[in-house]
């Protein structure tokens, strides 16, 4: 079991990276980001994918699409940090001399594919997961969607596919933050009952905490050992703006800049934050 | 010219099947839209055949995941589903990352005569133009639909090939191949006008030449192969040495070859006077088959005649004018 405790300390770390990158030039979405900073830091951190820091294009390793785009970005503290390029790069998000742009591309090392735009990357990451199949490479492809992205067709129609050709190296997670840019999902379009929709789609589906580190890996864990040859989506139930109180919950802090009174409050928050498992 | 009873879609698959016997990264994927060989391919080399079921969407961003893993891929379906129905996915998924996928395209303009508007094709020129890093290539028979098929995976990118439902009579002769090169090619020669066309309204172009001649006219035709991007010294040389340029699409006038045309001339200085033939905008909703469709549109061979006639009428006039002091 990987140490939940120094997990929880990459939590913050990328929380407050995050953060500072988002005040220096008051661009990006900290919000949908921290809704999955828990799912990207065990995939990374806690031994569950396979990567290749020095040779980020090689097909013998995992891979990982964040499809929700405008969420992209909570890739690329971690990314700095093992190595895929220098930490520099954090101070120079969405500046001309910089590579980090406010959404995520494929130019940039360790991005599997352009996204911004919802319900591709899903698809991209089923492509990469075929290919692999095809190949007889044993490595998975992982893509976190958001909820308010299961709204377009193109999730639907790559979670027949996925299933019809026995896609069990394909691991969706959901970000099932319940908000969307207007209002909470169930208010704008039903969403519920999603694990329910994916199990009817023929896959594996569970559904988590998804700020549970020990959840997290139990269901990580699951998609190891399953052997059913279904794909699996892990439905993780999640808080958007998790750990800046103010922006808890909040659909209008989607994209919206905190004021200098805000900036300490969240600072505040961050420097204290932790999580109970 | 000689009738060759293969469809173009059988020729490209069969060319198509013959590589990806060689070449285990070849994948032919389709929306449910089949061919007679496509029938040869699934039986015979399914583990590189993709039913995408109809969902054209998961179709393009899946031949996108596939060539980031190296692999070359065939998007297969009638025009309207494999561009219009995905656009932002060819748009996300092939343009923006380059990527080596080919979107096959079957039924150019009326094709699909008896069907509609919903199986017409009059506007995928205009929309697939737009895209950045696309070749758009429409070939106009036998010899260069297989042609197409060659180089689309001897040069592996991203593009656009749109073939006709009906077979195609030749215009090029076995293993001619200039077209590749000149994009433009000069298939009659003419005295004053030379016509630009390509598919299905070559022959319907050649029909109207035969009848112009009898009436003394004699035009020039020339094939636009390589729709994106247009080869400008192909047309330069071809605008040098007529005084008129006319460009007869079975699409509408905007954004097709017409368009691609007169930008061409623009950016390249080319000082001859153009003129477009083409669909004016409009959905037509009748029974009565491509011919009648024609009609309607005043593409058919009648109108060409009389259209190509005027050009030539207010060319002749404006030669006699004398050149102001």
């Amino acid at each position: 079991m990987p140490n939940i405790p120094e997990l929880i300390k990459r939590s913050r770390w990328l929380r407050e990276e995050l953060f500072e990158m988002v005040i220096r030039t008051r661009k990006g979405h900290i919000p949908s980001c921290y809704s999955c900073a828990e799912i990207v830091c065990a995939l990374f951190y806690g031994g569950v994918l396979k990567y290749d820091a020095v040779h980020p294009k090689s097909r013998d390793r995992d891979t990982i699409i964040v499809s929700k785009g405008h969420a992209s970005m909570v890739l690329y503290p971690i990314l700095a940090d093992l190595g895929f390029y220098p930490k520099e790069e954090l101070q120079k998000f969405t500046r001309p001399d910089g590579i980090l742009r406010m959404y995520a591309d494929h130019s940039i090392p360790g991005i599997e594919a352009i996204c911004g735009s919802l319900g591709h990357g899903f698809t991209i990451g089923a492509g990469l997961a075929f290919a692999n199949k095809k190949d007889k490479k044993d490595f998975k492809s992982y893509v976190i969607v958001g909820d308010g992205e299961c709204y377009e067709g193109s999730i639907w129609e790559t979670a027949m596919f996925a299933s019809h050709y026995e896609l069990d190296n394909l691991v969706v997670i959901v970000d099932r933050n319940r908000l969307c840019i207007l209002n909470d999902t169930e208010q704008c379009i039903k969403l519920d009952p999603m694990e329910d929709k994916w199990k009817a789609f023929g896959w594996n589906a569970t559904t988590i905490n998804g700020h549970s580190y020990k959840e997290i890996f139990q269901a990580f864990d699951t998609v190891a050992k399953s052997n059913n040859k279904k794909p699996t989506a892990i439905i993780a139930n999640s808080v958007k703006g998790k750990g800046i109180s103010f922006m808890e919950n909040k659909s209008e802090w989607h994209n919206r800049m905190p004021d200098a009174g805000q900036i300490n409050l969240a600072r505040e928050n961050l420097a204290a934050f932790t999580l109970t498992e | 010219m000689a009738t060759t009873i293969n469809l173009q879609r059988d020729i490209f698959v069969n060319a198509i099947f013959e590589a990806a016997s060689k070449n285990k990264d070849i994948y032919f994927i389709t929306a449910d839209f089949g061919a007679q060989a496509l029938d040869r391919f699934r039986a015979e080399l399914g583990e590189q055949f993709i039913h995408a079921g109809i969902c054209e969407q998961n179709m393009v961003d899946l031949a996108a995941g596939l060539a980031l893993s190296g692999k070359i891929s065939y998007i297969y379906a009638m025009v309207p589903f494999v561009t219009f129905r995905c656009f932002e996915q060819i748009k996300i998924g092939l343009a923006t990352m380059n990527l080596p996928v080919t979107v096959l395209g079957v039924g150019s303009g009326y094709s699909y005569d008896d069907a509609g508007p919903t199986h017409y094709a009059t506007e995928d020129i205009g929309c697939m133009r737009a895209l950045g890093n696309i070749e758009i290539l429409s070939p106009s028979d036998s010899v260069s639909t297989y042609a197409c098929a060659k180089i689309s995976y001897e040069n592996p990118k991203f593009r656009y090939i749109r073939l006709d439902r009906k077979p195609l009579p030749s215009i090029y002769k076995e293993g001619e191949s200039r077209f590749l090169e000149e994009g433009i090619c000069e298939i009659e020669r003419g005295d004053e006008i030379c016509v630009i066309t390509n598919g299905y309204m070559m022959q319907k172009v050649m029909e109207a030449k035969a009848r112009l001649a009898q009436e003394g006219i004699h035009i020039g035709v020339a094939d636009i192969f390589k729709i994106k991007p247009v080869n400008a010294a192909s047309l330069k040389k071809i605008a040098n040495t007529y005084k008129m340029l006319v460009t007869v699409e079975e699409h509408f006038l905007s954004g097709g070859i017409g368009s691609a045309i007169a930008e061409t001339c623009v950016d390249f200085n080319l000082n001859v006077p153009l003129k477009r033939i083409g669909i004016e905008d409009a959905y037509h909703m009748d029974n009565g088959g491509r011919e009648y469709l024609h009609k309607l549109c005043g593409i058919d061979v009648d109108s060409l005649v009389e259209r190509i006639k005027k050009c030539h009428s207010e060319l002749m006039l404006k030669n006699k004018e004398p050149i102001p002091s």
